[in-house]
């Protein structure tokens, strides 16, 4: 009896192997030539096309559809997606093992770097300035700006977003505040709506660079863009003046977030924005689909402003911008098909998406449908056009990822009180002398 | 008598309570899979004011969940009937047979117990995809039995070990060979460790994400634990949706489980205690 | 009878499968690994040589090393000690009640069957300020702490938040190898010891718990492996933050690979952690082993 079952689960176990030994033989490799002559090229995501709430990515999962309809027969792209966290490691491992995706979406700063470094990024360049200068022309000036290595493009930008203050208008009403243009009026600002038994603003410690985003603005109202420049040089120290100028900053206003803000997570802190816990919130645009999608009644009473300028600091008008950036592996084999696809990303159908329903910044000069885009984005291409410059997240603008996360996490103990602005800082710099300026 | 049913009431109650702290917090799940998003953030505890059924329904069919499973389970029982058998046979030889080598063999199994996953990840998925074994259910296969392998091991030589030797000797003297006493003595014998380590083997791979991840990239080959990822967006998490996938997930856990968990109780009180 | 111990034959048949599977698919991966942990490696160029480079700052320069070696020690202690006292208890119990023995059982061993990542999930949003046990809290007029983001003394909060929460996911599993241990102590022992007029709490230690000795070495052994490996739990709900403080070696050696990319030096990390396990698991067997001797 006994017998006779092992005998079924031995047999049971040989043969599934077998099968599937089999069916391993048809494998195939990243790209391919079809006998029906179709380039098959892979395409990587960090987003699921299917289940995802995100509105940008079901963007990106009709521009695939479009890409295939339109090049049926001769093209046909597959994505390949994980999940954000697990998105690097399985990249690289493709990377490694020689394996690469022929297109893949990636972060501007340090992690772009990376793969230009190790020769993974396609020089751009030639393509974009002689073979398709018409597709190079129709993106908007200056966009290319942070894909440029030595004056060689190595990434096509597919949107951008701005960070700004969001604010409830209802509340602000209420409390009879106005809109702040220097810290000193901000925190006025936020004293009178706490007035009021509202929380002033809502952030989230828990979700580092929500935190962070907030200590870079500071940062680069205090001291410009030569902060930036200078520590990524070695010229500036991160316990100079204007540093430690910010940090004071942060610690002022941090009295205004939300009581919980040290465990919340970026979620959190949204959803007691759009929930109308909270008067304001810091954050990129693409939270407005995130806002509009869970309250649509905050659409009408959502405002937005300008992160506000440091007395005696430098140049209130410049923005935090963050690009998302589709990169050309340098192996592949099918250049033409890639290309086909990138300009898929970046065309007037895509673009328009972006701005009407994606809630985010087109990279090309494009006009969009303003009635069908959400109302806030207007207000962001308003101070948009008004700003003097653009910097990126201070967390993707240092030295490496490393350097962000040191960055970040100063940024948040700083926050929960457990070290001075004067330690914080100094531990940054003492990250930065150890491995970025020694080289 | 009296003294005895009072102490009884103490264990009991010790019992309820502690239960407690391990049925609340999936009840509360249960709970949050049925809300909205917004209502997540604003009412944790209480119960949705309407159920939200449509999440499971959305769940299912935009994370996949119907192939996933299928996937999970296709590598899950093929890990499990594989590990069992030979990790059993090798704890075989090295708890009852003798011969020189079996400490350095077990000190040799049991490093891998010690190897942390993310170390082999990428030597091992570089010499998967020179072999074409990447992007397909044996490429998961063939490392999942090797990890589960250890622990197997590890049990099963200790209960081989516990075995009384007078049986195997009785055995033996009846003409018994060493191939019959594995299959009809000691395996029959050792059925409550099976049941143990088979039932650890199969709840590890089953939840296992990080391998599956990086080896899998084709949408219909992907297992359960990588599709409840779907729902972890770029900027924001769809909660209540992928609790929802969780519930589902879980579920063929908990069933596996109790079948298991049966057997067990049968090796109980087939064994020694009664009561 | 010896001699059909002896056959070699069957040795082999027996133990290659496992030695195969073993060789190809973690020997040779792991010799990598001990050539990487001595190399500066991205995983995207070629590796270069640098001997012990990895090893010279892991010890002397690395901050966040040391924390975590004192988390993850902290970590194991506990977990050990607390794992092994709770899930004696429990087996010690479950075995000798006779009403809902199977019910208790399972609800104590169902958290181990499920994913540690949703599990991390799911208690992260119990300790959040604002959706779980503060509101209790709050409720009752006590303000908690921050339970995942505290950043006092020598061994921080949230790290014995970690801690609790793995001891209630993993309890289940030490109680569960007990049980089935005990249940293969004969019945006639007992039966002799309580006709000698012995209680049922005297003959769990007289006879219970010396003859589940190898599975104390068993669990002992798998609960320290487990704890010093220990990854999930950390990494989904705290990813080692605030700070670092509460990262062990699992999740920066995970940070300084993938997030990072130092691939050497994330590897240098895991012949530490493959040192340090090897080391714990020779300690237990072999003061354990002395013992049997003793008896």
């Amino acid at each position: 009896m006994i017998k006779r079952k092992i005998t079924a689960l031995v047999l049971i176990a040989v043969m599934s192997f077998s099968l599937l030994t089999g069916c391993g033989k048809k494998s195939s490799d990243t790209s391919t030539d079809n006998t029906d002559g179709v380039v098959e090229i892979k395409w990587m995501f960090w987003d699921d096309l299917t289940a995802t709430e995100d509105l940008m990515s079901k963007g990106y999962a009709e521009v695939i559809e479009r890409f295939n309809e339109q090049y049926a027969g001769r093209y046909h792209c597959t994505p390949i997606t994980t999940n954000l966290e697990e998105y690097d490691t399985k990249l690289n491992a493709l990377v490694a093992a020689n394996n690469c995706p022929d297109v893949f979406i990636c972060n501007p700063g340090p992690n772009l770097t990376q793969y230009v470094e190790s020769g993974t990024a396609k020089d751009l360049t030639d393509i974009l300035k002689k073979k398709e200068s018409k597709w190079y022309d129709s993106f908007t000036e200056g966009i290319f700006e942070r894909m440029t290595y030595d004056g060689k493009i190595y990434a096509v930008p597919t949107n951008f977003a701005a960070a700004l203050v969001f604010y409830n208008t209802e509340i602000f009403e209420k409390a009879g505040a106005t809109i702040p243009t220097t810290f000193t009026e901000w925190i006025a600002t936020c004293e009178k709506i706490q007035g009021a038994g509202y929380t002033p603003i809502s952030c989230s410690a828990g979700t580092a660079w929500c935190l962070s985003m907030i200590a870079g603005y500071l940062c680069d109202r205090a001291g410009g863009p030569d902060n930036l420049i200078g520590v990524n040089a070695g010229t500036v120290d991160w316990t100079s003046e204007s540093f430690l100028n910010a940090g004071e900053k942060l610690v002022e206003l941090s009295k205004y977030f939300q009581k919980t803000a040290a465990g919340d997570s970026n979620d959190q802190a949204t959803a007691s924005f759009y929930n109308g816990e909270a008067a304001m919130l810091v954050q990129g645009s693409w939270a407005i689909g995130q806002i509009n999608g869970n309250n649509p009644e905050m659409e009408p009473k959502c405002g937005v402003f300008s992160f506000p300028a440091i007395e005696g600091g430098a140049d209130p008008n410049r923005m935090i911008v963050k690009t998302d950036n589709l990169v050309m592996s340098s192996k592949t084999k099918y250049e033409d098909a890639c290309i086909a696809l990138m300009k898929c990303f970046t065309d007037e159908t895509a673009q328009k998406y972006t701005a009407e329903v994606g809630g985010k910044i087109p990279i090309i000069k494009v006009d969009y449908d303003k009635e069908k885009a959400p109302a806030q984005l207007s207000y962001v291409m308003d101070i948009l056009t008004k700003s003097t410059g653009t910097l990126g997240f201070y967390n993707e603008s240092l030295a490496s990822v490393e350097a962000g996360d040191t960055f970040d996490n100063s940024m948040v103990d700083l926050f929960l009180g457990s070290i001075s602005v004067k330690e914080a800082f100094q531990n940054v710099q003492e990250f930065y002398q150890e491995h970025v300026w020694k080289k | 008598m009296k003294r005895l049913k009072f102490s009884n009431i103490i264990i009991y109650l010790f019992l309820s309570v502690y239960a407690l702290l391990y049925v609340l917090p999936f009840l509360w799940m249960i709970s949050v899979s049925l809300k909205t998003n917004a209502e997540v953030f604003i009412n944790p505890f209480q119960l949705p004011k309407v159920f939200q059924w449509n999440n499971y329904y959305v769940a299912w069919n935009s994370g996949k969940l119907g192939i996933a499973t299928l996937n999970s389970i296709i590598v899950c029982v093929i890990t499990l009937l594989a590990s069992m058998l030979i990790g059993s046979m090798a704890s075989f030889a090295i708890a009852r047979m003798r011969w020189k080598l079996s400490k350095p063999a077990m000190a040799y199994f049991l490093t891998g117990m010690m190897i942390p996953v993310h170390c082999v990840l990428i030597p091992l998925f570089i010499q998967f995809s020179k072999l074409n074994l990447t992007n397909q259910l044996l490429g998961l296969i063939l490392p999942y039995i090797t990890f589960s392998l250890p622990i197997t091991i590890f049990i099963m030589t200790n209960f081989f070990r516990g075995l009384s030797s007078e049986l195997f000797e009785a055995a033996c003297i009846d003409g018994c060979s060493i191939y019959r006493c594995f299959f009809h003595i000691a395996l029959p014998l050792a059925k409550t460790g099976l049941f143990v380590t088979g039932l650890m083997t199969f709840v590890n791979n089953w939840n296992e994400l990080l391998m599956a991840m990086v080896f899998i990239s084709d949408v219909q080959k992907k297992t359960l634990p990588v599709t409840l990822t779907y729902f972890v967006g770029p900027y924001a998490t769809n909660y209540v949706q992928m609790f929802a996938a969780i519930v589902i997930a879980i579920a063929p856990s908990i069933l596996i489980y109790c079948c298991f968990s049966n057997q067990i109780v049968d090796g109980l009180t087939q064994g020694a205690i009664k009561g | 009878m010896d001699k059909i111990f002896r056959n070699k034959l069957a040795i082999i048949l027996f133990i290659s499968p496992a030695l195969l599977l073993f060789t190809a698919i973690l020997l040779i991966p792991i010799c990598q690994t001990f050539y990487y942990s001595l190399c500066d490696w991205n995983a995207l160029t070629s590796p270069k040589f640098v001997a012990f480079d990895n090893f010279k700052r892991l010890f002397i320069k690395d901050k966040i090393m040391r924390t975590a070696l004192k988390n993850s020690l902290f970590f194991m202690l506990f977990s050990a000690i607390t794992q092994q006292i709770l899930g004696l208890i429990l087996a010690g119990i479950l075995t000798n009640i006779k009403r809902g023995r199977n019910l208790f059982k399972n609800i104590y061993y169902l958290p181990a069957v499920l994913s540690s990542a949703a599990l991390g999930l799911l208690w992260s949003f119990l300790f959040n300020p604002k959706m779980g046990i503060n509101q209790i809290l709050a409720f009752l007029g006590v303000e908690g702490p921050l339970w995942l983001m505290d950043t006092k003394g020598f061994i921080v909060l949230p790290m014995w938040v970690i801690a609790f929460v793995a001891l209630w996911q993993y309890t289940g599993t030490t109680m569960m190898l007990y049980m089935a241990q005990i249940s293969g102590v004969s019945k006639s022992l007992y039966e002799a010891s309580y006709i000698d007029g012995a209680s049922k709490f005297k003959s769990f230690f007289t006879i219970t718990l010396p003859l589940i000795k190898p599975m104390i070495a068993t669990t002992l052994s798998l609960n320290c492996i487990g704890s010093l490996k220990f990854f999930d739990l950390v990494y989904n709900m705290t990813q080692g933050g605030p700070n670092h403080r509460t990262d062990v070696l699992a999740t920066h050696l995970y940070n300084e690979g993938f997030q990072y990319f130092k691939y050497g030096y994330a590897n240098a990390i895991g012949v530490v952690l493959l040192l340090m396990c090897f080391l714990i698991t020779v300690v237990i067997n072999r003061s354990i082993k002395i013992k049997n001797y003793e008896m």
